[in-house]
């Protein structure tokens, strides 16, 4: 335990690693947006799409733009203050684990949007996105127990936030749909950068007859896919950017967040002045959530799943078809 | 059943390979008299230089640059520690910091954002002949990557060299006396540096095995608190070279026994798998005797008149 805290205080020490683009000089400087990102932009997942989402703000809205990696909740706050000190027009604090310092920084910087993606908390100038992890995250679960041989798959997620959990659960209940007596095993690796514990669950799962993962552990995430790599017979489903490329030989598809696209809506609204403060809700009908398939590994998937996946996201995208289940038990709680 | 405990033993030896390089090293900078906390600096170094050099001449030069990046990392503590005279405890955090935080700046300088996906080359284990057919232990010890045979024969060696050299007692003198290594013509000051240097070498060798024999791609502050692993496992070795192979793989095992466990679905809070390795590495040194096994002069400067 002692080792925890001691890495604990180490990263929170050496974790503010700006890159601030063009630093904006004060309250009248022109449009300037911030990130804060919990972990490295170089994940090719949640952090690196909310990145390119900043890039995106910043050559066609022309903001100046900063960058930031957090680690400790301390450092949310602290961070959040420092923007808003600084006068930025918007910044995104990026998960649901942001919502509580955004919360409590919101009222001191009234000039300042704070947005954070994921949960439910909104005030005068604090709003939050919701992602419809459910959507695709379905549609992976049907993929997923239509291309698995023993039954059983798995999902390793970085640590049990409420949309991960949520994804999960989503997933499990695509896996059912197809074959009611898949198990769905649930792993957590209790952080997101250790590439090393996720290979390990990856092969621990593997082991115990897990032929198909879904993943959503960040840069912890890239050992999973290695893991894969080495096993015959075993895919990965991507998660919160499209992964497809990182190892397309094991890739079934990616559950994609089109971050840049919300990021650059939202902006778009702020920019104007005609934000209004909110929970945006962020699903498939807007096209932020997508279910990608990784066209190298298409005659791997039955071709009715391929069907069914597709009139169903279709149906999606058209509102037609909404999700509701119960959640169910995913194995661990 | 042998299947299953064989999988789980050698996947403890695979967990506990980098932990007992790294520790490995610190045990002989900790004999010297010096707690090194920049170890974790030099494995996340040597993640990164092993990701460089794999990429300019294949999985050795990864290995030798993973090597000169980890030493890179402990020679700074070695100079700000012997030369400057700071404390060591700073010194080795500041260079723990410095190097997750520049590590991290230099590969999206070299990599870009995108990173440098799976790309690295791999080393995959080796059967050894005649001996990885041992029945369970056979493969456990024996169908592992080369680095893990070389981790043998450095335990080995280090328990033969620190008792069987004049160099070997040396460094326990340093350790022990200072004053008194130095009143038998041996400059403490300068064994603490190799030991510094060795140490670094070794962490930057665990860094190496993340990248180059597991997980085959280099990812920010990949290097998670082994280090901080490594020296708990020095004390829970008791300082000796035997100890600390036992140690890293009681830490390796719990690791792999806390992956089963989640992998079996149980409906268990994972944060409770995710404590036992350190519950049970707790509870070894609970039961551990309390005779002092630790070196007498352990995280105490040197006299300035008998360096």
């Amino acid at each position: 335990m002692v080792i925890n805290i001691a890495v604990g205080i180490t990263m929170a020490c050496s974790a503010p690693q700006k890159s601030a683009d063009k630093p904006a000089t004060g309250a009248d400087s022109a449009f300037s947006v911030a990130l804060l990102t919990p972990g490295p932009i170089s994940d090719q997942s949640w952090n690196g799409g909310a990145y390119d989402g900043l890039l995106r703000i910043r050559d066609s809205l022309g903001a100046s733009v900063s960058h930031i990696q957090t680690k400790t909740p301390a450092e949310f706050e602290e961070n959040f203050r420092q923007y808003g000190a600084k006068g930025y027009s918007l910044v995104f604090g990026h998960g649901f684990e942001f919502q509580d310092a955004a919360a409590r920084v919101g009222p001191a910087f009234p000039q300042t949007v704070f947005i954070t993606t994921g949960g439910t908390r909104t005030s005068a100038n604090v709003a939050a996105m919701s992602f419809a992890f459910e959507q695709p995250s379905y549609l992976a679960g049907l993929v997923a127990a239509s291309v698995s041989k023993t039954g059983i798959v798995g999902c390793i997620g970085g640590t049990e936030l409420p949309p991960v959990k949520s994804g999960f659960a989503a997933f499990a209940a695509g896996v059912h749909a197809v074959n009611p007596k898949a198990r769905v095993v649930t792993a957590y690796l209790g952080n997101w950068d250790d590439a090393g514990a996720g290979k390990e669950q990856a092969l621990a799962q593997m082991a115990r007859g897990v032929d198909v993962i879904y993943q959503n552990a960040d840069a912890a995430g890239l050992g999973i896919f290695q893991a894969a790599k080495e096993t015959a017979g075993v895919y990965v489903i991507g998660s919160n950017s499209n992964q497809n490329g990182v190892a397309p030989s094991v890739t079934l598809g990616s559950v994609m967040i089109d971050l840049p696209h919300a990021f650059i809506a939202v902006a778009r609204e702020v920019k104007a002045g005609t934000f209004v403060p909110r929970v945006i809700t962020l699903d498939m009908k807007s096209e932020v959530m997508q279910w990608v398939v990784n066209p190298a590994l298409l005659p791997v998937i039955p071709a009715r799943t391929l069907h069914m996946v597709d009139s169903l996201s279709r149906a999606m995208r058209d509102g037609t078809f909404s999700l509701s289940f119960p959640p169910r038990p995913t194995g661990n709680p | 059943m042998s299947d299953v405990l064989g999988d789980f033993l050698q996947a403890s030896v695979r967990t506990a390979t980098p932990l007992a390089l790294a520790a490995y090293g610190e045990l002989v900078a900790e004999r010297a008299g010096i707690i090194n906390l920049g170890l974790e600096g030099s494995i996340i170094a040597g993640a990164f230089g092993a990701l460089v050099g794999a990429g300019v001449g294949g999985v050795g030069a990864g290995f030798v640059v993973a090597a000169l990046a980890g030493c890179a990392a402990a020679a700074v503590v070695a100079v700000v520690v012997l030369w400057l005279r700071a404390n060591t405890i700073i010194a080795g955090t500041a260079v723990t910091m410095l190097a997750l935080g520049l590590t991290g700046t230099l590969y999206r300088a070299l990599y870009g954002a995108q990173g440098a996906a799976l790309s690295v080359p791999t080393l995959g284990p080796q059967a050894l002949p005649w001996v990885s057919s041992i029945p369970v232990l056979g493969r456990a010890l024996f169908v592992q990557p080369v680095i893990t045979y070389l981790l043998y024969g450095l335990g080995l060696g280090l328990w033969w060299w620190s008792t069987h050299t004049h160099a070997g007692l040396a460094l326990r003198a340093t350790g022990e006396r200072p004053a008194a290594a130095f009143a038998a013509g041996i400059s403490p000051a300068r064994v603490q540096g190799w030991a510094l240097l060795f140490g670094g070498a070794m962490g930057g060798l665990a860094g190496g095995v993340l990248v180059l024999a597991q997980v085959g791609t280099f990812s920010e502050g990949m290097s998670a608190g082994r280090g901080f692993i490594a020296i708990a496992i020095v004390v829970l070795g008791r300082w000796s070279p035997l100890g600390v192979a036992a140690a890293a793989l009681l830490f390796g095992a719990a690791s792999q026994l806390q992956y089963v466990f989640q992998s079996l679905g149980w409906p268990v809070p994972y944060q409770l798998f995710l404590a036992l390795p350190y519950l049970l590495t707790l509870l070894a040194l609970a039961g551990t005797q309390r005779r002092a096994a630790a070196p007498a002069w352990l995280g105490r400067a040197l006299d300035d008149d008998a360096r």
